[in-house]
Protein backbone atom coordinates (compact mmCIF):
# COMPACT_ATOMS: atom_id res chain seq x y z
CA UNK A 1 0.00 0.00 0.00
CA UNK A 2 1.22 3.42 -0.44
CA UNK A 3 1.63 6.10 2.07
CA UNK A 4 0.13 9.32 0.49
CA UNK A 5 1.58 11.51 3.36
CA UNK A 6 3.93 13.01 1.00
CA UNK A 7 2.44 12.63 -2.33
CA UNK A 8 4.65 14.60 -4.45
CA UNK A 9 7.16 11.65 -4.98
CA UNK A 10 4.97 8.38 -5.67
CA UNK A 11 1.94 9.37 -7.76
CA UNK A 12 0.28 6.70 -9.59
CA UNK A 13 -0.65 6.95 -13.67
CA UNK A 14 -3.99 6.63 -13.36
CA UNK A 15 -6.49 6.02 -16.94
CA UNK A 16 -9.91 7.63 -16.06
CA UNK A 17 -12.36 6.28 -18.77
CA UNK A 18 -15.52 8.08 -18.94
CA UNK A 19 -18.78 5.43 -18.00
CA UNK A 20 -20.58 3.59 -21.23
CA UNK A 21 -23.90 3.33 -21.69
CA UNK A 22 -24.78 -0.71 -20.16
CA UNK A 23 -27.95 -0.60 -22.54
CA UNK A 24 -28.94 1.71 -25.19
CA UNK A 25 -29.87 5.06 -24.72
CA UNK A 26 -26.68 6.81 -24.39
CA UNK A 27 -26.54 10.06 -21.63
CA UNK A 28 -23.44 12.40 -22.08
CA UNK A 29 -24.51 14.31 -19.48
CA UNK A 30 -24.21 11.57 -17.13
CA UNK A 31 -21.17 10.19 -18.43
CA UNK A 32 -19.91 13.53 -18.38
CA UNK A 33 -20.87 14.22 -14.42
CA UNK A 34 -19.77 10.97 -13.10
CA UNK A 35 -16.28 11.33 -14.47
CA UNK A 36 -15.69 15.21 -13.44
CA UNK A 37 -16.38 13.63 -10.13
CA UNK A 38 -14.05 11.05 -9.94
CA UNK A 39 -11.67 13.05 -11.53
CA UNK A 40 -11.99 16.25 -8.67
CA UNK A 41 -11.94 13.53 -6.01
CA UNK A 42 -8.86 11.43 -7.71
CA UNK A 43 -7.00 15.15 -7.98
CA UNK A 44 -7.24 15.88 -4.81
CA UNK A 45 -6.16 12.48 -3.32
CA UNK A 46 -2.85 13.54 -4.77
CA UNK A 47 -2.31 9.71 -5.09
CA UNK A 48 -2.71 9.86 -8.90
CA UNK A 49 -1.49 11.65 -12.14
CA UNK A 50 -4.32 11.18 -14.77
CA UNK A 51 -3.34 10.03 -18.27
CA UNK A 52 -4.36 12.55 -20.59
CA UNK A 53 -7.76 11.01 -22.30
CA UNK A 54 -6.76 12.43 -25.61
CA UNK A 55 -4.63 9.51 -25.58
CA UNK A 56 -6.85 6.52 -25.08
CA UNK A 57 -7.56 4.48 -27.53
CA UNK A 58 -10.32 1.61 -29.05
CA UNK A 59 -10.11 0.02 -25.29
CA UNK A 60 -11.35 3.59 -23.19
CA UNK A 61 -14.95 3.51 -26.05
CA UNK A 62 -15.68 -1.02 -25.04
CA UNK A 63 -17.69 -2.15 -21.89
CA UNK A 64 -15.14 -3.82 -19.73
CA UNK A 65 -16.52 -4.81 -16.52
CA UNK A 66 -14.74 -8.12 -15.97
CA UNK A 67 -11.28 -8.37 -16.47
CA UNK A 68 -11.06 -10.49 -19.34
CA UNK A 69 -13.07 -8.07 -21.65
CA UNK A 70 -10.10 -5.73 -20.74
CA UNK A 71 -7.32 -4.79 -23.77
CA UNK A 72 -4.50 -4.78 -20.69
CA UNK A 73 -1.58 -4.24 -23.25
CA UNK A 74 -3.27 -1.11 -24.67
CA UNK A 75 -3.34 0.76 -21.42
CA UNK A 76 0.30 -0.55 -20.28
CA UNK A 77 1.32 1.56 -23.96
CA UNK A 78 -0.38 4.86 -22.49
CA UNK A 79 2.06 4.02 -18.95
CA UNK A 80 -1.29 3.82 -16.80
CA UNK A 81 -0.90 1.61 -14.08
CA UNK A 82 -4.82 1.61 -12.89
CA UNK A 83 -7.30 1.78 -14.85
CA UNK A 84 -10.79 2.82 -14.22
CA UNK A 85 -13.83 1.87 -16.42
CA UNK A 86 -17.63 2.05 -15.97
CA UNK A 87 -21.16 1.72 -17.04
CA UNK A 88 -24.52 3.30 -16.24
CA UNK A 89 -28.23 2.89 -17.39
CA UNK A 90 -30.91 4.97 -16.47
CA UNK A 91 -34.40 3.98 -16.24
CA UNK A 92 -36.96 6.74 -15.51
CA UNK A 93 -35.09 8.24 -12.48
CA UNK A 94 -33.81 5.04 -11.56
CA UNK A 95 -29.82 4.84 -11.96
CA UNK A 96 -27.82 1.79 -11.69
CA UNK A 97 -23.67 2.99 -12.22
CA UNK A 98 -20.97 -0.44 -12.37
CA UNK A 99 -17.56 0.97 -11.49
CA UNK A 100 -13.94 -1.11 -11.82
CA UNK A 101 -10.50 -0.42 -10.75
CA UNK A 102 -8.20 -2.50 -12.33
CA UNK A 103 -4.65 -3.13 -11.72
CA UNK A 104 -3.19 -2.95 -15.34
CA UNK A 105 0.57 -4.17 -14.37
CA UNK A 106 -1.15 -7.33 -12.80
CA UNK A 107 -3.89 -7.45 -15.60
CA UNK A 108 -6.76 -8.23 -12.41
CA UNK A 109 -9.75 -6.49 -10.68
CA UNK A 110 -8.86 -4.70 -7.90
CA UNK A 111 -12.50 -3.89 -6.85
CA UNK A 112 -15.64 -3.16 -8.15
CA UNK A 113 -19.22 -1.67 -6.87
CA UNK A 114 -22.71 -1.92 -8.65
CA UNK A 115 -24.65 1.10 -7.48
CA UNK A 116 -28.19 1.10 -7.49
CA UNK A 117 -30.20 5.13 -6.22
CA UNK A 118 -31.72 7.79 -7.94
CA UNK A 119 -30.27 9.99 -10.71
CA UNK A 120 -29.65 12.67 -8.39
CA UNK A 121 -27.65 10.32 -6.62
CA UNK A 122 -25.40 10.12 -9.07
CA UNK A 123 -22.27 12.52 -7.40
CA UNK A 124 -22.64 10.42 -4.00
CA UNK A 125 -22.69 7.28 -6.36
CA UNK A 126 -19.46 8.59 -7.88
CA UNK A 127 -17.66 9.68 -4.44
CA UNK A 128 -18.19 6.78 -2.67
CA UNK A 129 -16.37 4.73 -5.69
CA UNK A 130 -13.79 7.46 -5.24
CA UNK A 131 -13.60 6.35 -1.63
CA UNK A 132 -13.22 2.61 -1.98
CA UNK A 133 -10.15 3.58 -4.89
CA UNK A 134 -8.51 4.88 -1.95
CA UNK A 135 -9.16 2.50 0.36
CA UNK A 136 -8.33 -0.76 -2.47
CA UNK A 137 -4.96 1.22 -2.90
CA UNK A 138 -4.00 2.31 0.20
CA UNK A 139 -5.75 -0.10 2.74
CA UNK A 140 -8.10 3.30 3.60
CA UNK A 141 -11.41 4.37 2.27
CA UNK A 142 -11.44 8.67 1.48
CA UNK A 143 -13.62 11.29 3.22
CA UNK A 144 -14.73 12.22 -0.81
CA UNK A 145 -18.69 10.75 0.47
CA UNK A 146 -19.17 12.75 3.70
CA UNK A 147 -20.36 16.57 4.19
CA UNK A 148 -19.22 19.48 5.10
CA UNK A 149 -20.82 21.93 7.35
CA UNK A 150 -20.30 26.28 7.40
CA UNK A 151 -21.17 29.37 8.19
CA UNK A 152 -22.47 31.62 5.41
CA UNK A 153 -23.73 35.31 5.56
CA UNK A 154 -25.79 34.51 2.12
CA UNK A 155 -28.99 35.77 3.45
CA UNK A 156 -27.65 38.57 5.33
CA UNK A 157 -27.29 36.65 8.71
CA UNK A 158 -25.03 34.05 9.63
CA UNK A 159 -26.76 30.76 8.99
CA UNK A 160 -25.63 27.34 8.91
CA UNK A 161 -25.42 24.89 5.72
CA UNK A 162 -24.49 21.59 4.70
CA UNK A 163 -22.34 20.95 1.61
CA UNK A 164 -20.70 18.04 -0.45
CA UNK A 165 -16.85 18.05 -0.14
CA UNK A 166 -16.59 19.35 -3.56
CA UNK A 167 -18.89 22.37 -2.91
CA UNK A 168 -21.89 20.79 -4.81
CA UNK A 169 -25.70 20.84 -3.24
CA UNK A 170 -25.47 23.37 -0.34
CA UNK A 171 -28.47 23.22 1.85
CA UNK A 172 -29.35 25.81 4.84
CA UNK A 173 -29.98 23.90 8.08
CA UNK A 174 -31.20 27.05 10.10
CA UNK A 175 -33.20 30.11 9.86
CA UNK A 176 -32.41 32.03 13.47
CA UNK A 177 -31.76 35.44 11.74
CA UNK A 178 -29.06 36.14 14.16
CA UNK A 179 -25.50 34.75 14.37
CA UNK A 180 -24.45 31.02 14.25
CA UNK A 181 -21.20 29.74 14.46
CA UNK A 182 -18.95 26.80 15.67
CA UNK A 183 -20.70 23.48 14.08
CA UNK A 184 -19.09 20.48 14.73
CA UNK A 185 -20.52 17.15 14.15
CA UNK A 186 -21.23 14.49 16.28
CA UNK A 187 -18.89 11.19 15.56
CA UNK A 188 -21.94 9.02 15.48
CA UNK A 189 -25.23 10.06 13.79
CA UNK A 190 -26.23 12.82 11.68
CA UNK A 191 -26.43 15.38 13.81
CA UNK A 192 -24.41 18.85 14.40
CA UNK A 193 -24.02 21.07 17.98
CA UNK A 194 -23.87 25.30 17.04
CA UNK A 195 -23.67 28.33 18.96
CA UNK A 196 -26.36 30.79 17.87
CA UNK A 197 -27.63 34.50 19.61
CA UNK A 198 -30.97 33.58 18.39
CA UNK A 199 -32.36 33.67 22.23
CA UNK A 200 -30.50 37.21 22.14
CA UNK A 201 -27.10 35.11 24.40
CA UNK A 202 -24.45 32.99 22.39
CA UNK A 203 -26.32 29.45 23.40
CA UNK A 204 -25.47 26.32 22.23
CA UNK A 205 -28.04 24.50 20.20
CA UNK A 206 -28.39 20.27 19.04
CA UNK A 207 -29.61 20.05 15.75
CA UNK A 208 -30.60 16.36 13.76
CA UNK A 209 -30.18 17.07 9.98
CA UNK A 210 -32.49 14.54 8.67
CA UNK A 211 -35.39 15.05 10.83
CA UNK A 212 -34.56 19.18 11.26
CA UNK A 213 -35.78 19.08 14.71
CA UNK A 214 -33.44 21.14 16.83
CA UNK A 215 -33.02 21.83 20.75
CA UNK A 216 -31.10 24.47 22.88
CA UNK A 217 -29.15 22.65 25.44
CA UNK A 218 -27.18 24.99 26.89
CA UNK A 219 -28.43 28.56 27.84
CA UNK A 220 -26.34 29.59 30.66
CA UNK A 221 -25.72 33.42 31.41
CA UNK A 222 -22.64 34.75 29.74
CA UNK A 223 -20.66 32.29 26.80
CA UNK A 224 -21.82 28.99 25.54
CA UNK A 225 -19.90 28.72 22.76
CA UNK A 226 -17.43 26.31 21.09
CA UNK A 227 -18.93 23.14 21.76
CA UNK A 228 -16.90 20.39 20.15
CA UNK A 229 -17.96 16.34 20.68
CA UNK A 230 -15.96 14.12 22.35
CA UNK A 231 -15.15 10.89 20.60
CA UNK A 232 -17.55 9.16 22.04
CA UNK A 233 -20.33 11.12 20.73
CA UNK A 234 -21.71 11.27 24.23
CA UNK A 235 -20.42 14.13 25.57
CA UNK A 236 -19.16 17.78 24.77
CA UNK A 237 -16.63 20.19 26.12
CA UNK A 238 -17.91 23.86 25.76
CA UNK A 239 -16.66 27.40 26.93
CA UNK A 240 -18.82 28.41 29.79
CA UNK A 241 -18.32 31.84 31.21
CA UNK A 242 -21.52 32.14 34.16
CA UNK A 243 -18.26 31.93 36.51
CA UNK A 244 -17.63 35.32 35.48
CA UNK A 245 -14.71 34.27 33.12
CA UNK A 246 -14.58 32.01 30.07
CA UNK A 247 -13.97 28.03 31.44
CA UNK A 248 -13.83 24.64 30.14
CA UNK A 249 -16.84 22.54 31.27
CA UNK A 250 -17.88 18.93 29.83
CA UNK A 251 -21.48 18.77 29.82
CA UNK A 252 -23.74 15.74 28.62
CA UNK A 253 -25.50 15.94 25.00
CA UNK A 254 -28.38 16.42 26.76
CA UNK A 255 -26.60 19.81 28.46
CA UNK A 256 -26.14 19.04 32.03
CA UNK A 257 -22.76 19.65 33.21
CA UNK A 258 -20.43 16.62 33.73
CA UNK A 259 -17.60 18.48 34.76
CA UNK A 260 -15.43 21.32 35.27
CA UNK A 261 -11.98 21.43 33.59
CA UNK A 262 -10.22 24.64 33.81
CA UNK A 263 -10.15 26.81 36.78
CA UNK A 264 -7.77 29.84 35.71
CA UNK A 265 -8.29 33.22 35.68
CA UNK A 266 -7.33 33.48 32.21
CA UNK A 267 -9.94 32.74 28.97
CA UNK A 268 -9.96 29.01 27.77
CA UNK A 269 -11.83 28.68 24.53
CA UNK A 270 -11.25 25.94 21.66
CA UNK A 271 -10.84 22.81 22.90
CA UNK A 272 -10.65 19.69 21.20
CA UNK A 273 -10.09 16.72 22.15
CA UNK A 274 -7.64 13.88 21.01
CA UNK A 275 -9.26 10.79 19.21
CA UNK A 276 -8.99 8.63 22.37
CA UNK A 277 -10.90 10.80 24.40
CA UNK A 278 -7.97 10.92 26.57
CA UNK A 279 -6.89 14.86 25.90
CA UNK A 280 -7.36 18.07 25.46
CA UNK A 281 -5.69 20.71 23.05
CA UNK A 282 -7.36 24.63 24.29
CA UNK A 283 -6.19 27.97 23.58
CA UNK A 284 -5.29 30.24 26.72
CA UNK A 285 -3.76 33.79 27.23
CA UNK A 286 -2.75 32.52 30.63
CA UNK A 287 0.76 33.48 29.87
CA UNK A 288 -0.14 36.90 28.16
CA UNK A 289 -0.44 35.68 24.67
CA UNK A 290 -3.28 33.08 23.27
CA UNK A 291 -1.26 30.20 22.95
CA UNK A 292 -2.06 26.55 22.62
CA UNK A 293 -1.98 24.08 25.65
CA UNK A 294 -2.89 20.06 26.49
CA UNK A 295 -4.47 18.85 29.45
CA UNK A 296 -5.60 15.32 30.26
CA UNK A 297 -9.65 14.97 30.40
CA UNK A 298 -9.99 15.24 33.99
CA UNK A 299 -8.41 18.90 33.49
CA UNK A 300 -4.88 17.94 35.21
CA UNK A 301 -1.56 17.73 33.93
CA UNK A 302 -1.70 21.11 31.83
CA UNK A 303 1.34 21.26 29.51
CA UNK A 304 1.66 23.86 26.24
CA UNK A 305 2.23 22.81 22.99
CA UNK A 306 3.14 26.04 21.20
CA UNK A 307 6.07 27.80 21.73
CA UNK A 308 6.73 29.97 18.63
CA UNK A 309 4.66 33.01 17.88
CA UNK A 310 2.45 35.51 19.84
CA UNK A 311 -1.09 34.23 18.51
CA UNK A 312 -2.02 30.73 18.25
CA UNK A 313 -5.47 29.55 18.39
CA UNK A 314 -8.24 26.95 16.94
CA UNK A 315 -6.82 24.05 17.47
CA UNK A 316 -7.96 20.64 15.79
CA UNK A 317 -6.70 17.10 16.60
CA UNK A 318 -6.18 14.81 13.67
CA UNK A 319 -7.90 11.87 13.76
CA UNK A 320 -4.77 9.91 13.60
CA UNK A 321 -3.95 11.24 16.78
CA UNK A 322 -0.12 12.24 15.64
CA UNK A 323 -0.72 15.75 14.94
CA UNK A 324 -2.42 19.22 15.63
CA UNK A 325 -3.48 21.38 13.33
CA UNK A 326 -3.95 25.19 14.32
CA UNK A 327 -3.80 28.97 12.82
CA UNK A 328 -1.13 31.68 14.10
CA UNK A 329 -1.02 35.25 13.34
CA UNK A 330 2.54 36.11 12.22
CA UNK A 331 3.02 39.35 11.08
CA UNK A 332 -0.48 40.26 11.09
CA UNK A 333 -1.79 37.77 9.00
CA UNK A 334 -2.99 34.06 9.91
CA UNK A 335 -1.68 31.16 8.40
CA UNK A 336 -2.22 27.32 9.53
CA UNK A 337 0.70 24.98 10.79
CA UNK A 338 0.57 21.38 12.23
CA UNK A 339 2.66 20.22 14.99
CA UNK A 340 2.65 16.63 17.01
CA UNK A 341 1.39 16.50 20.18
CA UNK A 342 4.25 16.66 21.91
CA UNK A 343 5.65 20.11 20.81
CA UNK A 344 8.27 19.02 18.26
CA UNK A 345 7.99 19.14 14.00
CA UNK A 346 6.34 22.13 13.70
CA UNK A 347 5.54 22.38 9.58
CA UNK A 348 4.00 25.27 8.25
CA UNK A 349 1.27 24.34 5.83
CA UNK A 350 -0.16 27.62 4.65
CA UNK A 351 1.46 30.19 2.23
CA UNK A 352 0.49 33.02 0.40
CA UNK A 353 -1.93 36.09 1.01
CA UNK A 354 -5.13 36.04 2.95
CA UNK A 355 -5.86 34.57 6.60
CA UNK A 356 -6.20 31.19 7.07
CA UNK A 357 -8.30 30.12 9.95
CA UNK A 358 -10.54 27.90 11.65
CA UNK A 359 -8.50 24.91 10.31
CA UNK A 360 -10.77 20.93 10.57
CA UNK A 361 -9.11 17.56 9.89
CA UNK A 362 -10.87 15.23 7.63
CA UNK A 363 -12.38 11.92 9.19
CA UNK A 364 -9.12 9.68 7.72
CA UNK A 365 -6.81 12.64 8.38
CA UNK A 366 -5.34 13.65 5.13
CA UNK A 367 -6.62 17.00 4.52
CA UNK A 368 -7.52 19.93 6.13
CA UNK A 369 -10.73 22.68 5.37
CA UNK A 370 -10.21 25.96 6.84
CA UNK A 371 -11.23 29.41 5.72
CA UNK A 372 -9.42 31.89 3.55
CA UNK A 373 -10.17 35.24 2.60
CA UNK A 374 -7.51 35.17 0.35
CA UNK A 375 -9.94 36.13 -2.92
CA UNK A 376 -11.40 39.00 -0.39
CA UNK A 377 -14.56 37.26 0.64
CA UNK A 378 -14.19 34.36 3.24
CA UNK A 379 -14.53 31.44 1.57
CA UNK A 380 -13.65 27.42 2.67
CA UNK A 381 -10.83 25.43 1.18
CA UNK A 382 -9.01 22.42 1.14
CA UNK A 383 -5.82 20.95 1.62
CA UNK A 384 -4.05 18.02 2.14
CA UNK A 385 -2.14 17.35 5.44
CA UNK A 386 1.47 18.37 4.12
CA UNK A 387 0.03 21.56 2.40
CA UNK A 388 -0.20 20.71 -1.04
CA UNK A 389 -2.96 21.01 -3.32
CA UNK A 390 -4.98 23.98 -1.87
CA UNK A 391 -8.33 24.81 -3.60
CA UNK A 392 -11.47 26.50 -2.92
CA UNK A 393 -14.43 24.54 -2.52
CA UNK A 394 -17.58 26.73 -1.23
CA UNK A 395 -20.05 27.94 -3.76
CA UNK A 396 -19.76 32.03 -4.14
CA UNK A 397 -22.11 34.11 -1.88
CA UNK A 398 -21.68 35.79 1.12
CA UNK A 399 -18.47 34.57 3.26
CA UNK A 400 -18.11 31.47 4.32
CA UNK A 401 -16.31 30.20 7.05
CA UNK A 402 -16.36 27.70 10.31
CA UNK A 403 -16.40 24.29 8.36
CA UNK A 404 -16.58 21.17 10.05
CA UNK A 405 -15.67 17.70 8.26
CA UNK A 406 -18.33 15.21 8.93
CA UNK A 407 -17.29 11.47 9.85
CA UNK A 408 -18.58 8.62 7.30
CA UNK A 409 -21.53 9.89 5.90
CA UNK B 1 7.37 -9.24 -17.50
CA UNK B 2 4.66 -11.83 -17.67
CA UNK B 3 4.72 -14.10 -14.79
CA UNK B 4 5.11 -18.55 -15.20
CA UNK B 5 1.51 -19.32 -14.61
CA UNK B 6 1.43 -20.97 -11.08
CA UNK B 7 -0.18 -24.34 -11.38
CA UNK B 8 -3.77 -24.75 -11.37
CA UNK B 9 -4.56 -21.23 -12.47
CA UNK B 10 -6.42 -21.21 -16.25
CA UNK B 11 -3.65 -19.53 -18.78
CA UNK B 12 -3.88 -22.28 -21.82
CA UNK B 13 -6.02 -20.57 -24.04
CA UNK B 14 -7.28 -17.20 -22.24
CA UNK B 15 -10.11 -19.74 -21.42
CA UNK B 16 -12.56 -17.02 -19.18
CA UNK B 17 -10.65 -16.31 -16.11
CA UNK B 18 -12.47 -18.98 -13.58
CA UNK B 19 -13.54 -15.97 -10.56
CA UNK B 20 -13.32 -12.21 -10.37
CA UNK B 21 -13.24 -11.13 -6.99
CA UNK B 22 -16.26 -10.59 -6.12
CA UNK B 23 -18.11 -7.10 -6.63
CA UNK B 24 -20.60 -6.85 -4.24
CA UNK B 25 -23.84 -5.29 -4.93
CA UNK B 26 -23.98 -1.76 -2.67
CA UNK B 27 -27.59 -1.36 -2.49
CA UNK B 28 -27.07 1.87 -1.75
CA UNK B 29 -28.78 4.06 1.05
CA UNK B 30 -27.78 6.47 -0.39
CA UNK B 31 -31.04 7.89 -1.63
CA UNK B 32 -32.03 8.47 1.79
CA UNK B 33 -30.46 11.99 1.45
CA UNK B 34 -34.01 13.73 1.73
CA UNK B 35 -32.38 16.86 3.80
CA UNK B 36 -35.41 18.70 5.00
CA UNK B 37 -34.87 22.09 5.70
CA UNK B 38 -36.72 22.87 9.08
CA UNK B 39 -38.60 26.13 8.38
CA UNK B 40 -37.63 26.96 12.22
CA UNK B 41 -40.34 29.88 13.09
CA UNK B 42 -38.32 33.49 12.69
CA UNK B 43 -37.90 34.68 16.49
CA UNK B 44 -36.70 38.65 16.52
CA UNK B 45 -33.07 38.88 16.05
CA UNK B 46 -30.79 40.12 18.54
CA UNK B 47 -30.99 44.08 17.15
CA UNK B 48 -34.30 44.61 18.09
CA UNK B 49 -35.07 46.06 21.54
CA UNK B 50 -31.66 47.99 21.93
CA UNK B 51 -31.38 51.53 21.09
CA UNK B 52 -28.12 53.72 20.95
CA UNK B 53 -28.59 56.88 23.36
CA UNK B 54 -26.70 60.05 22.98
CA UNK B 55 -26.30 60.05 26.58
CA UNK B 56 -24.53 56.38 26.53
CA UNK B 57 -20.87 57.00 24.61
CA UNK B 58 -18.94 53.89 22.88
CA UNK B 59 -15.43 53.12 24.47
CA UNK B 60 -12.19 51.72 22.73
CA UNK B 61 -9.50 49.33 23.55
CA UNK B 62 -6.00 48.21 22.37
CA UNK B 63 -5.85 44.90 20.01
CA UNK B 64 -5.65 42.08 22.58
CA UNK B 65 -6.48 43.96 25.72
CA UNK B 66 -9.55 44.95 27.69
CA UNK B 67 -7.50 47.49 30.08
CA UNK B 68 -9.80 50.56 30.46
CA UNK B 69 -7.61 53.48 29.18
CA UNK B 70 -7.96 57.45 30.14
CA UNK B 71 -9.72 58.64 28.03
CA UNK B 72 -12.29 55.52 28.26
CA UNK B 73 -12.56 55.75 32.04
CA UNK B 74 -13.56 59.83 30.88
CA UNK B 75 -16.44 58.49 28.79
CA UNK B 76 -17.28 56.05 31.05
CA UNK B 77 -17.86 58.65 33.69
CA UNK B 78 -20.25 60.67 31.80
CA UNK B 79 -22.61 57.36 30.77
CA UNK B 80 -22.41 56.98 34.45
CA UNK B 81 -23.82 60.30 35.65
CA UNK B 82 -26.31 59.68 32.50
CA UNK B 83 -27.31 56.70 34.02
CA UNK B 84 -27.87 58.38 37.54
CA UNK B 85 -29.74 61.54 36.09
CA UNK B 86 -32.12 58.77 34.17
CA UNK B 87 -32.71 56.27 36.88
CA UNK B 88 -35.30 54.15 34.80
CA UNK B 89 -32.63 53.17 32.16
CA UNK B 90 -31.40 49.68 31.94
CA UNK B 91 -28.45 49.16 29.94
CA UNK B 92 -27.18 46.32 27.97
CA UNK B 93 -22.99 46.52 27.12
CA UNK B 94 -21.97 44.97 24.40
CA UNK B 95 -18.40 43.51 24.07
CA UNK B 96 -16.29 43.70 20.76
CA UNK B 97 -13.43 42.67 18.77
CA UNK B 98 -12.03 43.78 15.30
CA UNK B 99 -11.76 40.78 12.96
CA UNK B 100 -8.35 39.40 13.76
CA UNK B 101 -7.92 36.11 15.74
CA UNK B 102 -10.12 32.97 16.18
CA UNK B 103 -14.15 33.84 16.92
CA UNK B 104 -13.90 31.88 19.84
CA UNK B 105 -11.32 34.02 21.40
CA UNK B 106 -12.36 36.95 20.47
CA UNK B 107 -15.57 36.69 21.81
CA UNK B 108 -14.25 35.79 25.61
CA UNK B 109 -12.26 38.98 24.71
CA UNK B 110 -15.28 40.96 23.74
CA UNK B 111 -16.96 39.80 27.14
CA UNK B 112 -13.91 40.93 29.25
CA UNK B 113 -14.49 44.41 28.09
CA UNK B 114 -17.91 44.55 28.86
CA UNK B 115 -17.11 43.27 32.20
CA UNK B 116 -14.21 45.79 32.30
CA UNK B 117 -16.92 48.94 31.47
CA UNK B 118 -19.53 47.10 33.97
CA UNK B 119 -17.18 47.11 36.67
CA UNK B 120 -15.79 50.46 36.07
CA UNK B 121 -19.97 51.80 35.87
CA UNK B 122 -20.13 50.05 39.12
CA UNK B 123 -17.55 51.53 40.59
CA UNK B 124 -18.64 54.85 39.89
CA UNK B 125 -21.87 54.13 41.96
CA UNK B 126 -24.17 52.33 38.99
CA UNK B 127 -26.40 49.67 40.76
CA UNK B 128 -25.29 46.39 38.93
CA UNK B 129 -29.00 45.71 38.99
CA UNK B 130 -29.21 47.74 36.11
CA UNK B 131 -26.21 46.75 34.09
CA UNK B 132 -26.36 43.74 31.56
CA UNK B 133 -23.67 42.31 29.02
CA UNK B 134 -22.95 40.84 26.05
CA UNK B 135 -20.01 39.67 23.46
CA UNK B 136 -20.35 39.93 19.85
CA UNK B 137 -16.61 39.09 19.55
CA UNK B 138 -15.63 40.01 15.99
CA UNK B 139 -19.23 39.72 14.13
CA UNK B 140 -20.78 43.09 14.67
CA UNK B 141 -17.81 45.45 13.20
CA UNK B 142 -18.44 49.28 13.26
CA UNK B 143 -16.56 49.40 10.04
CA UNK B 144 -16.60 47.01 7.87
CA UNK B 145 -13.27 47.43 6.03
CA UNK B 146 -9.77 45.79 6.89
CA UNK B 147 -6.83 47.83 8.47
CA UNK B 148 -5.81 49.44 11.54
CA UNK B 149 -8.41 52.83 10.79
CA UNK B 150 -11.44 50.32 10.44
CA UNK B 151 -9.92 47.66 13.61
CA UNK B 152 -9.21 50.42 15.72
CA UNK B 153 -13.11 51.47 15.54
CA UNK B 154 -14.02 48.06 15.60
CA UNK B 155 -12.40 47.39 19.22
CA UNK B 156 -14.93 48.95 21.85
CA UNK B 157 -17.76 48.43 24.07
CA UNK B 158 -21.14 49.84 23.62
CA UNK B 159 -23.85 50.81 25.96
CA UNK B 160 -27.36 49.81 24.59
CA UNK B 161 -30.50 51.55 26.43
CA UNK B 162 -33.21 48.67 27.08
CA UNK B 163 -36.51 49.39 26.12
Amino acid sequence: QIEIRAPGQQTIPLALTEFLPLDQGARPEIAREINEVLAWDMDLSGLFNLVDPAAFLGDAKRLGLISIDVDFGEWRMLGAQSLIKGAYSLRGDELVLEARLYDVVNRRLLTGRRYVGKVDDLRRMAHAFADLVLQSLTGEAGPFNTRIAYISNKTGFKELYLMEVDGHDPIRLTDHRAIVLNPDFSPQGKELIFTSYRGRNPDLYRKEIYSGSEARISNRPGLNVSGRYHPSGQEISLTLSKDGNSELYLIGTDGSIRRRLTDQWAIDVDAVWSPKGDQVAFVSDRQGNPHIFIMDAAGGSVRRLTSAGKYNSTPDWSPKGDRIVFSRMEGGRFDLYTIRPDGSDERRVTFGPGNKEHPRWSPDGRFIAYSSDEAGKKAIYIVRADGSGPRRISPAGGDCQHPAWSSQW
Amino acid sequence: CAKKPAPGTEMAGEAPVVSESPYQQEVTGISEQAVSEAAVAGQPGYLQGEVAVPGLDRIFFEFDQFTLSEQARATLAQNAAYMKANERVQVRIEGHCDERGSDEYNIALGERRALAALNYLVSLGVPASRLSIISYGEELPLEPGHGESAWSKNRRAEFKALR
